[in-house]
């Protein structure tokens, strides 16, 4: 009950802070160097030719008077007319943030999972020769670029071994998938169509390994950290003493003390992938949302620009949110 | 028949670059429903005893000796024996209770888990005998506490879990390592009693170890004495903690502060760390009665001639009386009548003072003080004493001016040191100038020194706040570290270098140096050894005499208090049950509460019969409540319909006042209850 309160709370909250980033986009946008619409003219357009293209996206009026259209239209769900494109942003984007979501959702949750098996694992074994090479092949992970692992993955399971398709999409198109969410797993499963299914886990695996290796590295380090603080603090030396079974030791007086202080972390890293995505996507042609707001920054076509950031503003303050409640369940210190 | 029995275990911990003989031949035994304290002063190895015994030694450490249990040898168990010896076999208490129940599982599983393991129940059974064991160890309702968090607890109520813990565990022997560090007298009594109650109905064998031997002496059936990993003495605690004959265990015994006014003796020095078993007897540093005997030759252990069980290792045994040869008490009735005689504008007044902290949210609230007054002279000491949770902090923080008052008025050498209800609020460098005036000594001598900064600077900075130049802080810094007794290198030292006595030294030092009119302290022994705490009382002692100072000294230990403390006033729940002149308020008590708390206090030597007329207070502090009348009267064992809607107000008696209208039939009251309890 308390939980439901403090969640409509926050949501609450939630209003002023996209106000905040929506003001914020919108001004930074225009404070840029470069103009949306010589980009999309080509060399040979005369001044008239701008002025009328200007005018055809409303940017010759007034700030003001933008800003508020701009307003105006967010209310009824409207994000704007691509200035590259020509087509509506919200419906552009649409497409887009599902595949986005479905890669990041899957690896963050995978390496949240590998991390606390691995962490635990290896706190227990702290300073052995399998504690180190865990930390060591974190570390190198962490420290490879992602891009280059993708394409030594690409290589190696696409190239030489086979195993997995080629970088080129996100499902077999063969399999005739409806799309219905834009992220492909989920759909396939939706809509019941089996080679769809298989065909879209086979696409997921390399761009999720790729960025499991790139995030795993911190979570594993706290999830590490804390495991040991645990098995050393003195609750546990007291369990312990009093001869409780490794078993019961393990799930009543260790998991759930070590996963305390991850939420707060898993949703840091959470946004960090959001950004590693954009390389990923790329490296595997993945049609994402990643490589749609690069583009819209890169041609500064506001409407893209601005519907990008309000979108990763909100799901940063939702994952927090999320990462607020499950601490405050996993903790029972925690007051909402 | 032992449950128990230690023969010879040394133990020594070798690390890179240091060694240390951690116990050198420790033998003793521990029989089924027995109690056997385990005391010495921190550093004996104490707690390294109990670690040997649950196998749980640290890294490093190389054991010798046998420990049995029952008819096995712990030292040369393996790792499943052990596991199955744990719990089953020995199961400890440990000292801090909330540190050592998991905080993120409920008490109710944690003891589930326990019972699971070792006495084979599952599901509701072991839910069902985790609420019986919850009420044995006194802890009300409950079925409700089972879902409760350890963050959720006081400590008291932590102990017990901790002991319902351990016994859930079905022990043949329960350890319990220092379990009331930290308690007040009152919950202190409570814990040691279920130690008690353990060995009684269950033929349990119980370990008690702690520093402190008052507050042990009642439980314990033998005494163990431990002094730098060996065994000092030994015997039945009625002898031993009577007519002690080793120097220690005397010097233990008189480092002890008591209600009943004796004075506290301090014994110098401090307890060498061996780096190999001892070839020489490990006090001779320390011992007036040492001679080149002792310190050649190691004393064997031997029996007390006509003593029993009693057996010692010293060379020269003492027979004589504990008290005899120590000073008479200083004569503190020269002090009063000097103080009574002219009177001096008072340092400190508190008029009709109340303090809220008010929640976060909405109204409410915590009422920590309701109207409390106060007037103290220059040159007088005043002791404030109550259980935990009773104000005393608050009352230390009002008068420091780091609360303010929700109404009444404090002034502080004639000023206000904190914005006050109907007062302009004291601002810039006139606050700063008049917060010099009052300086306050903490509980916790290392954690109120800032790490990062020298001893020196700790010192100096209430005189640079002052803005002394450099020379002139030299100058005070250097007569107050003469006056501390402390040597001049431990200027350049940082408070983790230091030991808990020297940290105190040094924060009573800081309290000093700026020559405030008025000193609070705030429980400045009680995390100390007795031993320390004993030299440290001695120097608040000296300071708290100064004539033109004015001190509080604040304590829930009543015997640390009657040493030196003039007036004495007894909190409870945030007002002034009784309060007077230290040894007619120790002597004669009036109220019921204060009458409870010197009753529970711990008592070495004999009890006299004029103290026996002690009164049982019927709950915990936590489940009273204090809505309206008498704030005592859901735990009086004395409480009328009068005392639950009268508010009662403090009424001379005699030399004394007290906030009980029934004083004058208590006496008849109490005789009454101690025949039919």
């Amino acid at each position: 009950m308390r939980i439901l309160r403090f969640v409509v709370r926050r949501l609450l909250q939630l209003v002023p802070v996209l106000l905040g980033v929506v003001v914020l986009a919108f001004l930074l946008v225009r404070v840029l160097p470069g103009d949306p619409v010589r980009s999309i003219l080509g060399q040979n357009a005369t001044e008239e030719d701008a002025a009328a293209a200007r005018a055809r996206f409303g940017l010759d009026q007034s700030l003001w008077h933008q800003f508020l259209d701009y307003l105006g239209g967010l209310l009824t769900g409207d994000f704007g007319t691509s200035i590259q494109s020509g087509g509506s942003v919200g419906s552009e984007m649409a497409l887009r943030v599902g595949p986005t979501l479905e890669l990041v959702v899957i690896s963050v949750t995978f390496a949240l999972v590998v991390a606390t098996v691995l962490g635990i694992w290896s706190a227990k074994r702290a300073n052995r020769a399998g504690d180190h090479s865990i930390r060591i092949f974190a570390l190198v992970g962490n420290s490879v670029p992602e891009f280059w692992l993708g394409l030594v993955l690409v290589l190696v399971g696409y190239s030489i071994l086979g195993w997995f398709p080629a970088p080129n999409g996100r499902v077999d198109p063969d399999t005739g998938l409806t799309p219905l969410t834009g992220a492909d797993l989920v759909d396939a499963v939706l809509t019941a169509n089996g080679p769809a299914t298989a065909s879209a886990a086979a696409y997921l695996v390399l761009p999720v390994l790729t960025l499991v290796v790139g995030v795993v590295a911190p979570l594993l380090r706290s999830v590490r950290a804390s495991a040991l603080e645990v098995l050393h603090s003195e609750s546990y030396a007291a369990a312990k003493a009093h001869g409780l079974r490794d078993r019961t030791l393990h799930h009543g007086y260790l998991l759930r003390a070590t996963l305390v202080r991850l939420p707060s972390l898993a949703a840091l890293v959470f946004g960090t992938a959001i950004g590693s995505t954009v390389l990923v996507e790329y490296v595997f042609s993945w049609q994402g949302f990643g490589q749609w707001a690069l583009r819209g920054l890169l041609y500064r076509d506001y409407p893209v620009v601005q519907a990008s950031v309000l979108v990763i503003a909100l799901c940063y303050v939702l994952v927090f949110l999320i990462a607020d409640v499950v601490h405050a369940i996993l903790d029972p210190r925690v007051r909402l | 028949m032992t449950v128990l029995s230690i023969e010879n275990l040394s133990v020594t911990i070798r690390r890179p670059g240091r060694q240390v003989a951690a116990l050198s031949g420790v033998s003793f035994a521990v029989r089924p429903g027995e109690v056997v304290g385990l005391v010495g002063e921190s550093g004996g190895g104490k707690s390294m005893v109990a670690r040997a015994v649950v196998g749980l030694l640290p890294g490093g450490s190389h054991a010798t000796g046998r420990v049995r249990l029952g008819d096995s040898d712990v030292l040369r168990m393996d790792d499943a024996a052990l596991a199955a010896h744990r719990g089953r076999g020995v199961a400890i208490c440990f000292q801090n209770p909330r540190g050592a129940l998991s905080p993120t599982r409920t008490i109710g599983k944690q003891l589930v888990d326990r019972l699971a393991t070792h006495q084979d129940m599952s599901g509701d059974r072991a839910r069902e005998a985790a609420r019986e064991l919850f009420e044995t160890v006194g802890i009300r309702s409950a079925q409700r506490r089972l879902d409760a968090y350890a963050h959720e607890l006081s400590g008291g109520m932590a102990q017990r879990v901790m002991i319902s813990l351990a016994t859930g565990c079905a022990p043949e022997l329960l350890i319990a390592d220092e379990p009331t560090t930290g308690l007040d007298v009152t919950l202190t009594r409570e814990i040691l009693r279920q130690f008690r109650h353990a060995a009684d109905t269950d033929g349990r064998g119980v370990l008690l170890i702690s520093h402190d031997l008052a507050s042990i002496a009642e439980v314990c059936d033998r005494v163990v004495v431990l002094y730098a990993g060996t065994v000092v003495e030994s015997g039945p605690a009625a002898q031993v903690l009577r007519e002690p004959a080793h120097p220690y265990t005397r010097a233990l015994l008189r480092s002890v502060p008591d209600v009943g006014g004796r004075p506290v003796v301090a014994t110098p020095g401090a307890m060498p760390l061996l780096t190999q078993e001892p070839d020489n007897c490990p006090f001779v540093a320390r011992c007036a009665h040492a001679d080149r005997t002792c310190s050649t030759r190691r004393p064997p252990t031997a029996p007390v001639p006509g003593g029993g069980e009693w057996s010692l290792a010293c060379f020269h045994p003492q027979t004589r009386p504990l008290d005899a040869g120590t000073p008479p008490p200083p004569a503190a009735e020269e002090k009063g009548a000097e103080t009574g005689a002219n009177p001096k504008p008072a340092v400190l007044e508190v008029e009709d003072a109340h303090v809220v902290y008010r929640s976060r949210f909405g109204s409410g609230g915590h009422h920590a003080l309701r109207g409390v007054t106060l007037r103290l002279a220059p040159g007088e000491t005043l002791g404030v004493v109550g259980e935990s949770g009773c104000g005393k902090s608050t009352l230390a923080k009002l008068v420091m001016g780091l609360v303010a008052p929700t109404s009444g008025t404090v002034t502080v050498a004639g000023r206000a040191l904190v914005g006050q209800p109907g007062r302009p609020r004291p601002r810039g460098r006139a606050l700063r100038r008049a917060r010099t005036r009052a300086q306050l000594v903490f509980q916790d001598p290392i954690g109120s020194l800032s790490p990062r900064r020298t001893v020196g600077d700790s010192i100096a900075e209430p005189l640079r706040a002052a803005g002394l130049s450099p020379a002139q802080r030299e100058e005070r810094v250097t007569a107050v570290l003469d006056r501390m007794e402390l040597d001049r290198s431990i200027l350049k030292r940082y408070p983790h270098e230091l030991s808990g006595g020297q940290a105190q030294r040094v924060g009573i030092a800081r309290a000093l140096v700026g020559e405030p009119d008025l000193i609070v302290f705030d429980e400045p022994t009680s995390a100390l050894d007795v031993t320390v705490q004993a030299q440290i009382l001695d120097v608040i002692a000296d300071v708290a005499a100064d004539a033109d100072r004015a001190s509080v000294f604040i304590s829930h230990d009543l015997a640390t208090v009657r040493g030196f403390a003039d007036r004495v006033v007894v909190l409870y729940l945030g007002r002034v049950v009784e309060e007077g002149p230290v040894d007619v308020v120790f002597d004669t008590p009036r109220h019921p509460y204060t009458r409870a708390l010197l009753g529970s206090a711990p008592r070495l030597g004999p009890t006299t019969g004029s103290d026996g007329e002690a009164v049982e207070l019927v709950k915990d502090l936590e489940e009273a409540d204090a809505a309206t009348g008498c704030p005592l009267a859901a735990r009086c064992p004395f409480a009328t319909g009068r005392c639950r809607t009268e508010q009662q107000e403090l009424q001379s008696y005699g030399e004394s006042r007290a906030a009980c209208w029934r004083v004058p039939e208590l006496p008849a009251l109490i005789g009454r209850q101690a025949v039919t309890p």
